[in-house]
């Protein structure tokens, strides 16, 4: 049986994604493909306990590298706006490292940077360029009667998504970072 | 020698140091994993994004390079770079060895 699940994860929600798609595996329903922004398309399983993992490749994953995670136990999921989706069971990973992509502060501290650089910094320029400059221009009177009070809702209601989203996703990027620095 | 490559890896991390090491022969990620869990009885895993990473960055830095290609898994082994790193990266950690045991090191 196929299911369609709708959940919102940021760029910088990576960890909390992982852990719901492990629950999700526990409830046995098993990820096999997810169609952005937030629909997850499921299958239903024997319910066991899966580890996901997720790695920021930006599409330039190369077949040496699918090899090497695959060697290391990983099963490939799913690929979605440069991120890869991997899972192994819990029962296969010989210790805590072993249920990781990553095993060192340094390599994670490297996928932050990677998803801020590749991800947040494009989402700010966006902002710039066409938001706050389509705001302007119609709060500036470019545009008259039903299309101004169109355009305003429309680029007002894209500004607070944006900020919330520029604040949201820099703060918790900043934290992570922070949490595998300050050891 | 290239005095910001040695400012990078002396001091290198644990899981660098036996990379580096293992690759004194011809070797593939999940080959110096193995090796690693291996000589330090299982007190030291390599992730397999660890191990990617770390590779992809000592190949771009001329430590290691690529040697032959086998099943899809490309196989490295030291540059005469590489080398002279890992050295220099025995000697300070032997040097911190005789200082721990409370010997002098320039006896």
């Amino acid at each position: 049986m196929l299911k369609t699940f709708i959940r919102f994860f940021t760029i910088a929600d990576y960890e909390d994604e992982e852990l719901w798609l492990r629950y999700k595996h526990t409830e046995g329903w098993k990820l096999v493909s997810m169609t952005p922004p937030c629909f997850y398309h499921f299958e239903s399983c024997e319910p066991e306990d899966v580890i996901y993992r997720m790695d920021f490749k930006n599409n330039t994953q190369t077949p040496e590298y699918m090899q090497m995670i695959s060697d290391f136990g990983w099963e490939y999921v799913n690929e979605s706006l440069g991120w890869l989706y991997f899972r192994k069971p819990s029962s296969e990973a010989e210790s805590e490292e072993d249920g990781e992509l990553f095993s060192d502060d340094e390599s994670r501290v490297d996928l932050v940077i990677q998803v801020a650089k590749k991800r947040l910094w494009p989402l700010v320029i966006v902002f710039l360029c066409c938001v706050m400059s389509g705001l302007l221009n119609t709060m500036n009177g470019l545009y008259s009667g039903f299309y101004e009070k169109f355009f305003t809702i429309f680029f007002g209601t894209m500004f607070v998504i944006y900020v919330f989203l520029i604040v949201y996703c820099g703060f918790k990027l900043r934290n992570i970072k922070s949490r595998y620095t300050n050891k | 020698m290239d005095d910001k490559i040695k400012r990078i890896y002396v001091p290198m991390t644990e899981s660098g140091f036996y990379i580096l090491f293992c690759l004194q022969k011809p070797q593939h990620g999940y080959g110096i994993s193995q090796q690693v869990k291996k000589m330090t009885g299982g007190q030291l895993t390599i992730s397999a994004g660890t191990m990617y990473g770390t590779l992809s960055k000592m190949e771009k830095d001329g430590l290691i390079a690529f040697c032959y290609e086998e099943d899809k898994r490309k196989l490295y082994q030291l540059t005469d770079l590489g080398r002279e790193i890992l050295e220099l990266e025995i000697r300070r950690i032997e040097r911190l060895y005789r200082n721990s045991k409370g010997e002098d090191c320039n006896a």
